[in-house]
């Protein structure tokens, strides 16, 4: 019989609750408290079988990506004449509560039985910590490393927690909404 | 050949350990990965895999193109096997659009997707032959991928990057002398798959160097997030298109092949078998191709998916390829996150190279069989 990880987080977490927006077609959860996660994950993989993290992520919910984050030059092509297009500002998506948060988004999988659960929590964007599952989970140690390089989620009890994708020279992270490029050696004039 | 633990600690026993760079220019590091190795002796005591010199932002790039613009950058992640990478992608936009592709399109990405996990194990196959110091292989292995990019470049009109799947169904339509070509195809690569069996899976030298090199337990496996054949070599029955079928998959009569003990070779061999198993299902495929639209209707020239969030993944050839995407209602994705499994298979090479000697480092890096595009992506 499949386990139902959805009742049982949620019988052990009081504050949890279902999320209001669920990722599509799978059970997701929404977390009250970055403690949470910790309990929540022990559950998932002691009790449920769990075993297996899939994913570590976020969506900055700051508001439409600003255009100073990418590198643009006039006419990249040299076989062309015309320049394309300059990208264009993506517009505010109409009745989205745009908020100065981090929702962090974990993805367990039950390799037996195949299902799936989400689990959410929103954290603030200007500090956003939340404590690392690499204790549970040795899948964590590069994922929570690649969301701390591009969102700048800084996770509790990582033993490595640096920079993986991006160079060393690199400052911001380059997947918050609000990130500007500063120029540096590798730019063109 | 066992491998043996360092000999660093006790009494008269202290050594000096020496730093090695592999890479990241090197030709069994299979593209841009930095190994740095810390020796004692022949020894590794610690490794560190230095990744990102091909991170060029793609993620970032999604948020200000179009959904369509967007299948043309997916191709850039895993390059050796680019058709998954174009499936996940429209299958995660078209859940959130709720459209579905028809039937014939459905068969079609079957049938291109498989003859690429084909294309990709070969390159597998050929270039961990070079890796121990096989060559011949390689030049086989090309020859039959060779003939499935044709097949490609008579679909689509590329070799590498496809961009054929497209939101709502496929770029372009098969006709009988490409059903027949392929076909031929299959026929002229069954036989060659035992050939490959003698010349280099069973292969006295060959087992020598994998078997029993970089051995992975099931629950190590798990637990690092290992997917795709590297998983299965473990022996977990893990694979995303038996547990949750997309495109069709349940139609089709296929086996999951596993290795017995995590080695090196029960993950090449892994490989070999599905490459037998993706023949069945393109053969399956191909006669039951249905008839009908290539295209779902209703899918816009400037998509905006209803506000919303969804994830899809698929088994791409080197393991289960996730996308998990957030619209805002907007006509570029608002975020989008990639579970990219060749930066989730890398991760374990930290700690699976320790107590291991130098001679066995190519083996067991060149057995995950990784794509630093996808893995920078």
């Amino acid at each position: 019989m499949k386990p139902d990880p959805v009742a049982r987080l949620l019988a052990a977490l009081p504050r949890a609750e279902s999320a209001a927006s669920p990722v599509k077609d799978y059970p997701t959860l929404r977390l009250a408290a970055p403690a949470d996660i910790l309990a929540a994950a022990r559950i998932l993989k002691d009790e449920l079988g769990f075993a297996y993290l899939e994913m570590v992520t976020a969506v900055d919910w700051l508001g439409p990506v600003s255009l100073a984050g990418f590198v643009s030059s006039a006419n990249p092509s040299p076989f062309t004449k015309k320049a394309p297009p300059p990208p264009v500002a993506p517009a505010a998506g109409a009745g989205i509560a745009y908020r100065p948060v981090l929702d962090m988004l974990w993805s367990f999988g039950n390799l037996q039985t195949g299902q799936k659960v989400f689990l959410r929590l929103e954290v603030p964007r200007d500090n956003a910590e939340v404590p690392s599952l690499t204790s549970l989970f040795a899948a964590a140690d590069w994922q929570e490393r690649e969301a701390f390089d591009l969102l700048g989620v800084r996770f509790s009890g990582h033993p490595n927690l640096t920079k993986i994708l991006t160079p060393d020279f690199l400052k911001g992270h380059p997947l918050r909404k609000d990130y500007a490029h500063e120029k540096d050696a590798y730019d063109e004039d | 050949m066992k491998t043996e633990e360092p000999l660093v600690s006790g009494p008269g026993l202290e050594m000096d350990t020496m730093f090695v760079n592999l890479g990241p220019q090197h030709p069994s590091t299979h593209g841009v990965l930095r190994l740095g190795l810390t020796l004692a002796g022949e020894v590794i005591t610690k490794a560190f895999p230095d990744i990102g010199y091909l991170h060029r932002g793609t993620e970032k790039l999604m948020e200000t193109r179009s959904y369509h613009q967007c299948v043309v950058l997916t191709d850039r992640w895993d390059y050796c096997s680019a058709m998954p990478n174009n499936l996940a992608f429209c299958l995660a936009a078209e859940k959130l659009m709720a459209v579905q592709a028809p039937p014939r399109a459905q068969a079609l990405r079957v049938i291109t997707c498989e003859l690429n996990r084909i294309a990709s194990h070969l390159i597998f196959l050929g270039t961990y032959g070079i890796d121990i110091g096989a060559f011949t292989p390689f030049l086989y292995a090309f020859r039959e991928r060779e003939m499935i990019l044709d097949l490609y470049e008579a679909l689509c009109g590329a070799r590498l990057t496809y961009n054929y799947i497209r939101l709502g169904g496929v770029a372009s339509d098969v006709d009988a002398d490409w059903t027949a070509k392929c076909r031929e195809f299959l026929e002229f690569f069954k036989p060659r798959l035992d050939e490959y069996d003698t010349l280099l899976s069973f292969n006295p030298i060959f087992l020598a160097r994998t078997k029993g090199i970089g051995v992975i337990p099931k629950e190590t496996a798990a637990a690092w997030g290992l997917s795709g054949p590297n998983l299965r070599g473990s022996g977990a029955a893990y694979d995303v298109r038996k547990s949750e079928p997309y495109c069709g998959y349940e139609t089709y009569d296929f086996d999951v092949p596993l290795g017995e003990t995590g080695s090196c070779w029960d993950r090449y061999f892994c490989r070999v078998q599905e490459m037998r198993q993706s023949v069945r299902i393109v053969e399956a495929a191909l006669a039951a191709l249905p008839g009908g639209d290539l295209m779902a209707k209703g899918i816009a020239k400037l998509p905006k998916p209803p506000a919303g969030e969804a994830y899809a993944h698929v088994e791409a050839s080197r393991g289960d390829l996730g996308i998990f995407l957030v619209s805002d209602g907007g006509t570029a994705p608002y975020r989008l996150h990639v579970r990219a499994p060749c930066f989730i298979n890398l991760a374990i090479l930290q700690d699976i190279l320790v107590g291991k000697k130098v001679a066995d480092v190519i083996a067991v890096l060149g057995s995950f069989d990784i794509v630093l595009g996808e893995v920078d992506r």
